[in-house]
């Protein structure tokens, strides 16, 4: 819960009054033009915003080529162990690993750009093939909880009286078990024996385990104020105006009242990735997230607090990256927040 | 004359200062450390249990082997000397009958506990029960070998018929179901440390029964510290063998982080790095250049090495197993545990008689291993490109050394990979017939007395059992099986007429690689500069140990 | 008011059966979690395993399980699978630690929290802002234990300012105690310092925007009084119950990354610990305690709301 929260709520931008979503410009000032557009027009204005979600994203295309680096500058693979093995940097030799278990830091060159770990393999290319795994488990979590977490705050919201009560506690309890309790405790059960539905299996192994928990941990922060929107949603006009033509319940859900809340579901998005991309970090830090072999910024970085004194590269360079992209993706957010909140422009010019 | 008197005072002043200097040089308490005084030691791991009957780990074993005294003990020495059996609160060493299955031992008169009860002969039986209704980890050494014991484990008697003793003579007699040569070392485990009869029979955590040792355990705050102090009782009960110990106080504190812990006595902050714990890495050069006089790896008898499961391909394949072996950079693992390991690839250590001081047979212990030969045996046994799991524990650096082995094994033709597992459910997860797929994984055995029959029970077909097992690569050759049945009734102090038997089946099973072994722990011997490092013993089995430490 | 209290008491008792359950299940499918084998110990007989699965009652069914566990809870004689230790008891041990560290940390956090809120939100727009809004989303973007870990490492090895982690209890020594302190509250705090400001921020500017502060503008008011009076006491509604709720949470266990990285052994390093060994009647009255706090501090911070505006209280 609390402490592994990230950004700030989105409050409630006003993209909620209702007949935004039906282009109603004039309140913009400018004929014609859609809500999407004017955001969009907003963000490119944002300087910042723009500058730091570049940065994710070179961060995350570095990520992609992680098999170009691994194989035609660092020639190894994330998991393959150099420990007795002895290079040359500048005309000196060195070990990898030195008899002590100290790894070499960055030499700069091809070879272990950014050093060794503890057990010989290349930083760099763990590093990039790391990024790879927490930022696939950062996207996939937040599809999930996003995915999860409209489809609860609809028809929670919608249908009320009993379906709310239930979805509603359930919501109340995950959010009471403090997230990270929950996300260790269910972390450490299924890396052991996977989880198994019947008709197919997920091995402990596999990334999928910390993204569905990732995932289902952060629902009820998502669920509970758009249904909180939906409710007050779900008594405008509009809504009466279109059961009046006949609309059953789902075509109200999805044609009405799921514009509406769109917006606020954009602004969660690079929210849930940094979340989740933290919440990573810190499962995998304590053993309850990515498991062995499959290296992550998390356990990367938990691997290298214990020779810190030593080997300061090892935390360094995965926190360092980790630090970049959830901060890239914080501000790209918030500049996602204030271009969908019309009243950003009345406050910047106050 | 005046001449003569300076020559005589001159004389008379230098014999003076002869004798003196003859005083003050020889004939001290042994050593030239002082008496009195405290200590602080950190442990990063708390000890399973305090209790006497209860803990199994050398945390435990540090504070219970000084506190409760067994009827038999091991010399107060470094290795090899520590491993000497030695009188406790028996008056000998146990006479044993012709046929090995009787014996007899006789208390010493006169003993008492620390709060002044008179120790009894039924005591000592009352121990034995305690032992077993606790369920004490290695009760199985006792049971398995002890008349009626496994009945009174059942709880189908009311005591175990196979020990008699009389409170008059304090005589203990016991009989046993099979010869078992090492059985005197069974009686001088710690948890076989005296208590009085009617110590409640269930795990006890601060209110500990009356110490029978040199020392007694006090100020119990659980997970967090305890402290040991003097007996007042023990020095005047004058058990040759076992120190009166000199320093008055030991404080223990828990302290998690070893880099804390290793800093603290770096900066003399404390006294004693437990040798339980490893050195951090980052720490380790410091403490070589900075302490040099006052740190120094110790090797104790144990093995560390993967397990092949001969009953699951590939490893029922013997090329296979070869071939790892073949492979296996022992050098690269001695790295990953910041040098604290001796490359070995015997299963008996070193340290034990029967360790085979021969040539290894697939590479020296200390050579790269050779991946190419490997990868063409690999070809050879038709096994490459199978898929193997490999089982690891979460710690460092063991997980560290499965997922070398893991790359390893990939290297070598195979598609591995590594499980790591939390460290507490590890053994019985690998120890269960169940688990599947079992092929490889972490092991390691310390020894719990000094003969191989403690190291072979992991490898003979007896020992193989569906839950708890011990045997993970269920090894069953009959060739080990018959040489240990033949070898095991032999008692310890006697190991050394059969020692050569012990190193040939040792050789056999190097060759036949049913295991791959890659070497033996060392223990920091860590201390402040305010203790006298020289005379502070680090014994083989118990590690630290307090009643030999005293102030400079 | 007395029903608002009953209907609180019993969500709360629902809530508290419902994590229980949650948490056993949890256990109960991890394979070889069976704490038989563990308590047994390495070289036990079958026989033994026998003994223990009997006296801990781990041949019963699930809910008998529950139940037995459940009961030992509330007489406070629940003892732990791997040291047979009265949880209860060790919990009241690590409590000093957490509370000191949350309460410290929370008069930081929120402290820092509104002071840079405000000064964000009076300058909006400018650079103070942005370097504000800036920083504190450096500081929500960085992990607690990278930040913790590279603490310790700078102020306690290198330059050995501070001490290396643990705790001293403020009655044995109570410079100790704040030494011991500082470096934890101040890296715990910058998480929320950072959120904080921003929320309060943003709350700041809607409110500012609302028609009854253009009134008293109109009407006349300093700037200062309708900030104080008006703006901030309706911008910290929101920000009161975030830090109810946070702080209700620090407690029960979620400053779990912090104790661990400054080993203070508190609560919450107590439960990361049990959970890591499986140990789950530890967990259980570690969640079922953390959950109670965040549902009583919730009534609370209910009750405060509906003291500070008049509009929650008659809507009832």
């Amino acid at each position: 819960m609390a402490v592994d929260r990230t950004a700030p709520s989105p409050g409630k931008p006003a993209a909620l009054e209702p007949g935004f979503a039906l282009g109603d410009s004039a309140i913009q000032g400018e004929a014609g033009v859609g809500p999407y557009k004017l955001a969009l027009r907003r963000l490119r204005r944002n300087k910042t915003a723009l500058a730091f979600g570049a940065m994710f994203v070179v961060i995350v295309i570095m990520c992609l080529c992680a098999p170009l680096w691994a194989n035609h500058v660092a020639h190894t693979t994330p998991s393959a162990n150099h420990i007795t093995d002895e290079i040359t940097v500048r005309g000196k030799t060195k070990d990898v690993v030195s008899p002590e278990g100290i790894p070499t830091g960055p030499t700069w060159t091809g070879k272990f750009f950014l050093g060794a770990d503890a057990n010989g393999r290349d930083v760099a290319v763990r590093l990039l093939y790391g990024g790879r795994n927490s930022l696939e488990i950062g996207f996939i979590a937040t599809f999930i909880s996003c995915f999860f977490a409209t489809v609860i705050a609809l028809v929670a919201g919608y249908y009320r009286g009993v379906v709310d009560g239930v979805l509603s506690r359930t919501m109340d309890l995950i959010w009471a078990y403090p997230v990270i309790l929950l996300g260790i405790a269910l972390g450490t059960a299924l890396a052991v024996g996977g989880l198994d539905f019947g008709l197919f299996t997920i091995s402990g192994a596999s990334l999928w385990i910390p993204a569905i928990i990732i995932g289902v941990v952060y629902v009820p922060y998502m669920a509970k104020p758009l249904r909180g929107q939906v409710l007050s949603l779900r008594e405008k006009e509009f809504v009466e105006a279109s059961r009046s033509q006949g609309a059953g319940n789902l075509r109200i859900m999805f044609r009405e009242i799921l514009p509406n809340i769109a917006s606020s579901i954009i602004v969660f998005i690079p929210l849930m990735v940094a979340n989740a991309i933290l919440l990573e970090a810190a499962l995998s830090f304590l053993g309850a997230g990515v498991q062995a072999p499959n290296p992550s910024w998390g356990t990367m970085i938990g691997d290298g607090i214990r020779l810190i004194p030593s080997a300061m590269h090892l935390t360094l360079i995965p926190g360092g990256m980790l630090v970049l992209a959830v901060l890239g993706i914080n501000v790209f957010g918030d500049g996602v927040r204030d271009a969908l909140d019309p009243r950003a422009e009345v406050r910047i010019e106050h | 004359m005046r001449k003569l008197v300076q020559v005589l005072v001159l004389g008379v002043a230098a014999a003076v200062a002869a004798l003196g200097l003859a005083a003050c040089g020889g004939g001290d308490d042994g050593g030239g450390g002082s008496e009195g005084g405290t200590a602080k030691v950190v442990i990063g791991t708390a000890p399973d249990y305090l209790d006497p009957q209860e803990e199994y780990t050398t945390q435990g074993a540090e504070a219970d082997w000084i506190s409760y005294t067994p009827l038999v003990t091991y010399k107060h020495e470094n290795a090899p000397a520590g491993n000497d059996v030695i009188p406790g609160l028996a008056t000998d060493l146990p006479q044993i009958s012709q046929d090995g299955l009787t014996y007899t031992l006789t208390l010493r008169k006169g003993l008492v506990f620390s709060d002044g009860t008179p120790i009894k002969a039924s005591d000592a039986a009352c121990t034995f029960e305690r032992m077993i209704k606790v369920n004490w980890g290695g009760k199985s050494f006792f049971t398995d070998n002890v008349e009626g014991a496994t009945e009174f484990d059942e709880d189908k008697s009311d005591d175990i018929s196979g020990v008699t003793t009389d409170d008059n003579t304090g005589q203990i007699t016991i009989k046993l179901v099979k010869p078992y040569g090492a059985f005197t070392n069974v009686l001088a485990f710690p948890e076989m440390g005296l208590v009085p009869c009617g110590t409640p029979e269930h795990t006890l955590t601060t209110d500990l029964p009356p110490s029978s040792g040199p020392y007694m355990i006090t100020d119990i705050v659980p997970n967090k510290s305890y402290s040991v102090v003097k007996n007042p009782k023990w020095a005047g009960l004058n058990v040759p063998g076992i120190p009166v110990g000199h320093l008055d106080r030991i404080d223990v504190t828990i302290e998690s982080n070893t880099q804390t812990a290793a800093q603290q006595v770096l900066n003399n902050q404390a006294d004693n790095f437990d040798a339980g714990d490893t050195v951090p890495p980052s720490l380790v050069s410091q403490v070589r250049s900075q302490a040099s006089d006052r740190f120094e790896p110790v090797t104790i008898p144990s093995t560390f090495y993967f397990f092949m499961n001969v009953n699951e391909p590939p490893f029922d394949n013997e090329l296979a197993r070869q071939a790892v072996n073949t492979a296996i950079d022992r050098p690269a693992l001695q790295r990953l545990a910041s040098g604290f390991l001796e490359p070995e690839c015997f299963f008996i250590p070193e340290g034990l008689a029967g360790h085979p001081d021969g040539e290894c047979p697939y590479g020296p212990a200390d050579g790269h291993g050779d991946i190419e030969k490997a990868k063409q045996m690999v070809e050879q046994s038709g096994t490459a490109g199978q898929p193997v799991t490999v089982w690891g524990e979460q710690r460092s650096p063991r997980t560290e050394y499965v997922e070398y082995y893991t790359d390893l094994l990939n290297k070598i033709g195979y598609k591995a990979t590594p499980k790591i597992i939390s460290d507490t459910t590890y053994f019985p997860t690998i120890g269960n017939a169940k688990t599947q797929p079992l092929q490889t994984g972490f092991a390691d055995w310390i020894q719990d007395f000094p003969n191989p029959v403690d190291f072979y029970l992991l490898l003979t077909t007896s020992s193989i059992q569906p839950v708890n097992n011990e045997n993970f690569g269920n090894v069953s050759d009959p060739m080990i099986d018959s040489t240990v049945a033949k070898l095991e009734p032999t008692p310890t102090p006697d190991l050394d007429s059969v020692a050569d038997q012990w190193q040939a089946l040792d050789e056999y099973v190097a060759e036949k690689a049913y295991v791959t072994v890659y070497g033996s722990e060392q223990v920091p011997k860590f201390f402040s500069d305010r203790i006298d490092f020289d005379s502070a013993v680090v014994h083989p089995t118990y590690l630290n140990d307090w009643s030999t430490w005293q102030l400079k | 008011m007395a029903r608002f209290l009953v209907r609180r008491l019993l969500a709360m008792i629902l809530v508290l059966f419902a994590i229980s359950i949650l948490t056993f299940l949890i256990f109960e499918t991890i394979p070889n979690g069976d704490p038989t084998v563990r308590l047994g110990g390495r070289n036990s007989t079958p026989e033994t395993r026998e003994a223990i699965r009997k006296d801990w009652g781990f041949d019963k069914p699930i809910y008998e399980q529950y139940g037995i566990t459940m009961k030992k809870i509330f007489t406070g004689t629940v003892v732990s699978y791997t040291q047979q230790i009265n949880v209860v008891d060790e919990i009241k041990r690590d409590l000093p630690a957490t509370l000191s560290l949350a309460i410290g940390a929370g008069i930081i956090w929120l402290g820092f929290g509104i002071l840079f809120g405000v000064i964000s939100a009076m300058k909006a727009g400018k650079f103070t802002d942005t370097s504000l809004t800036v920083l504190s989303l450096i500081g929500v973007s960085t992990p607690v234990f990278l930040l913790g870990a590279l603490a310790l490492w700078a102020f306690a090895y290198k330059l050995t300012i501070f001490p290396a982690g643990g705790y001293v209890p403020l009655t044995q020594d109570p410079w100790g105690w704040l030494t011991h302190l500082i470096m934890p509250w101040t890296v715990l705090s910058v998480l929320f310092i950072g959120f904080y400001s921003r929320v309060l921020r943003s709350n700041i500017l809607d409110t500012i925007n609302e028609d009854y502060v253009r009134t008293a503008r109109a009407k006349g008011l300093s700037e200062r009084r309708i900030l104080i009076h008006h703006v901030l006491r309706n911008s910290l509604i929101p920000v009161v119950s975030l830090f109810g709720l946070d702080f209700a949470a620090v407690i029960g266990g979620g400053a779990i990354l912090t104790e661990t990285v400054f080993n203070l052994q508190g609560v919450g390093q107590y439960a990361a610990d049990s959970i890591q060994q499986l140990d789950v009647p530890p967990v259980l009255v570690i969640t079922m305690f953390g959950a109670f706090f965040v549902v009583v501090l919730s009534a609370v911070v209910d009750i405060i709301y509906a003291v500070l505006d008049p509009r929650i209280r008659l809507s009832g």
